[in-house]
């Protein structure tokens, strides 16, 4: 279905551009704030697991929070410095479909491996067991809290945060020192040749940023009517599947109605169908998409899924063509 | 005189039309004979494969599993460069998981290693074992697997219990059961399937070698079967070729989004990043027979192929016509210079991940945690893939603005028309 989808995307594609958005403001409004509240976050993360390594330990897990937080809020954003040297792989590697986060944690504890001693030669370590992902198993995991030697578990975390700071340090840094210039300024030999390629990245970080909420952090969890799948929502076992996707919602309602400044009555019809994806899920009050197993509520998840492949339509089929570019291709076009 | 009437008729049509002009249609008539020769030199292969198959049950041999092994390498080669047919076409999509699917928890299908381990969260079947287990239960029904027939792995075991992981059927099943497997870590070296697998009476190892045989048959039965529906498709008055030929417009974007689609999500991310950013061997494509390198490089193959309009047959036969880099050599002759450059660029990456493989320096050595010389090999392919796909990107536009007419929607064809 999805790839009928994209086919037809291709034809709508190529019009004279419209692009009545502003790449300047999206890029410090959107993009770099984000950016400078992750790298941020993520230094007061591994600031506090520094002094505080306890699995349990509350004010580590509040600016696990934080973190996480900040990074969802701009994960929509795949491309250019969070595409070098994996990085954005190695802040979150999700989803896990065959447990290799688990598995690569376990052994590393198991073993004791000594690559964990340093934040230097973790980055050669599966993406596993990197990341936002690996950390919650490491603070919220039944078995993998208590796994291993308590001093090793407490290294591990150390560089597992410091891994995540200096990570998301690299991608601000990059986003500073050249990458927003780049796209402020298309050229022949440039990344991007024309105002129109730098409006359709952002383009496709939006469209790409809804299908994989729709499809994953929504379609994992709901799974089929009679196999439902509770255990893959994503991030459950700290409690945060449900807000994810919120946070996701209310980042990319930022970005569309900044693409769609030039016309106002899109502009206004997207903001009614994100506030509408946004008042459903609340409604559902389930941060867990516990729901999804029983036939009655489960309705409630599909009709918020609806709500936002609603404003997917909404973004191909008259977004794009009003700015005058289509999604192209994304990560997530394979199967 | 022949020569010479058929000489005069030609200048006469050159003149006839002096812009020389490609027409869409003909770009798709080349496109829809490449797949259709694709996919029955992949039917042709696959039978050999069956012959061979056959001659390994009935006289279990060193020999004939050599051999066996040999044909089902020699028929990846042309099925691997049909894969740039399946994202833009839904006929071959929707049909591709029955003969590729991957990757696969293999002890759904047969013994495997002690750490393997057992059923996981995802996967309550993944050492399901049905070649030891004549009856079972699956989500509640009962089960007879006394006989394993292709309706049985087709109908039941294929993503049974709706997990994509339980592949029964296809290319990588079949190579489970050649070769094994891989039990050697990021270490050179294959899976190491005794031939006394399929062995009779006390000569066999691993028991159940008759099962074992009866399912290397069913599964490599219905992989011909499924090829010969496929290459029907595409044959003259298929649905595939009618598809593509029907509408012009859709006709070059389902060129245009199985060369992207292919290149980007597929190849470059799901096959080959991920694999060097997890440092797992199992994420190799064909992690049982080690033949990740020629996949991934006839994947290149096969889009460069769809762009040139040009296919080498089995029996070394070009197929060639009209193709995709003239009519966009005819909009915009840069682009097609770039697009070609990019694409050679790509094939060539992943020639080296070729060369490196064949003269020892297996994938999954290339996948081991530190081995930089293999990650940069491996990201020399992947970042091939994704130079080309920003190249595709720009071939859309360029053919969009000055090729393509959309029909039926008047925010499109006039796009001022929404601001009114």
């Amino acid at each position: 279905m999805k790839h009928r989808f994209l086919a037809c995307a291709l034809c709508l594609m190529p019009f004279t551009a419209q692009a009545q958005a502003s790449i300047e403001d999206i890029l410090r409004d959107h993009i770099m704030l984000r950016f400078e509240t992750l790298a941020a976050t993520s230094e007061a993360l591994a600031q506090t697991a520094s002094d505080d390594c306890e699995p349990g330990s509350e004010a580590l897990k509040s600016v696990y929070a934080d973190a996480f937080d900040a990074w969802v809020s701009a994960s929509h954003l795949r491309f250019g410095p969070t595409e070098v040297e994996d990085r954005a792989f190695a802040l979150a590697f999700w989803p896990d479909s065959r447990g290799a986060t688990p598995r690569a944690l376990a052994t590393l504890l198991a073993e004791e491996d000594p690559i964990a001693n340093a934040p230097d030669s973790y980055r050669d370590v599966s993406i596993a067991a990197r990341g936002f992902y690996a950390l919650e198993f490491l603070l919220y995991d039944e078995t993998l809290t208590n796994a291993g030697n308590p001093a090793y578990h407490c290294t591990l975390i150390q560089t597992v945060t410091s891994d995540i700071a200096s990570t998301s340090t690299s991608i601000l840094k990059d986003w500073q020192n050249g990458y927003a210039d780049q796209m402020l300024n298309p050229g022949p030999d440039a990344p991007y040749r024309t105002d129109e390629e730098v409006v359709q990245e952002m383009l496709k970080a939006l469209s790409t940023g809804l299908q994989f909420t729709s499809d994953t952090r929504l379609g994992r969890p709901l799974g089929t009517f009679d196999r439902p799948r509770p255990a893959r929502a994503e991030a459950y076992r700290s409690g945060r599947s449900a807000s994810h996707v919120l946070l996701s919602l209310e980042a990319l309602r930022d970005l569309a109605a900044r693409l769609a400044t030039g016309n106002a009555d899109l502009a206004e019809t997207l903001d009614a169908q994100f506030a509408d994806a946004e008042e459903k899920l609340t409604a559902l009050n389930d941060p867990v998409f516990a729901s999804v197993a029983d036939p009655q509520s489960r309705l409630k998840v599909e009709v918020v899924q609806q709500a936002v492949d609603k404003i997917r339509e909404t973004v191909t089929q008259e977004l794009g063509p009003t700015l005058g570019v289509a999604a192209g291709f994304n990560a997530l076009d394979g199967d | 005189m022949t020569r010479h009437y058929l000489y005069s008729t030609a200048i006469a049509l050159v003149v006839a039309t002096p812009a020389l002009a490609v027409e869409p249609a003909q770009v798709l008539e080349t496109y829809a004979d490449i797949a259709a020769a694709g996919y029955e030199d992949s039917l042709i292969t696959a039978k050999r494969l069956q012959e061979a198959v056959n001659d390994l049950v009935s006289e279990p041999s060193a020999e004939n599993l050599t051999a066996a092994r040999a044909a089902w390498l020699a028929a990846r080669v042309p099925y691997q460069q049909t894969e740039v047919f399946r994202f833009g076409n839904p006929i071959v999509d929707d049909w591709e998981g029955k003969v590729n699917a991957w990757p696969l928890d293999e002890g759904l299908i047969d013994y495997v290693d002690t750490t393997y381990g057992g059923p996981s969260d995802e996967n309550e079947f993944a050492a399901l074992n049905v070649i030891a287990n004549p009856a079972f239960t699956l989500s509640g029904k009962e089960i007879d697997a006394s006989t394993i027939t292709p309706e049985l792995l087709e109908e039941t075991l294929h993503e049974a219990d709706g997990v994509e992981a339980n592949v029964a059927t296809g290319y990588h099943a079949i190579e489970f059961l050649l070769w094994g497997q891989d039990l050697n870590g990021h270490g050179a070296g294959a899976g190491a399937r005794p031939w006394t697998d399929y062995a009779a009476g006390e000569t066999c190892t691993n028991d159940n070698c008759d099962r074992r045989g009866e399912y290397l048959t069913a599964a490599t039965d219905l992989l011909v079967s499924d090829l010969e529906h496929m290459a029907a498709q595409w044959a003259e008055g298929g649905a595939a070729r009618n598809a593509v030929a029907s509408d012009a417009d859709t006709g070059i974007a389902a060129i245009l989004t199985g060369m992207g689609s292919l290149s980007y999500g597929e190849t470059a991310g799901e096959r080959m990043r991920l694999g060097v950013m997890l440092n797992d061997p199992e994420e190799e494509h064909s992690c049982f027979a080690d033949n990740t390198h020629n996949d991934h490089y006839y994947n290149g193959i096969g889009i460069q192929n769809v762009y040139l309009g040009k296919y080498t047959r089995v029996d070394g036969a070009l197929v060639t016509g009209p193709s995709l880099a003239d009519l966009v050599a005819e909009a915009d002759t840069a682009l097609d210079v770039e697009m070609q450059s990019k694409l050679g660029a790509a094939v060539m990456a992943l020639g080296r991940i070729k060369i490196a493989a064949e003269s020892g320096f297996a994938y999954d050595q290339m996948l081991e945690r530190g081995n930089e010389a293999g990650e940069a090999l491996i990201m020399g392919g992947v970042n091939g893939l994704i130079d080309q796909t920003r190249s595709i990107e720009r071939v859309v536009t360029a053919l969009g603005v000055d090729q393509i007419s959309i029909e039926g929607s008047d925010s499109l064809d006039d796009p001022d028309a929404v601001f009114q």
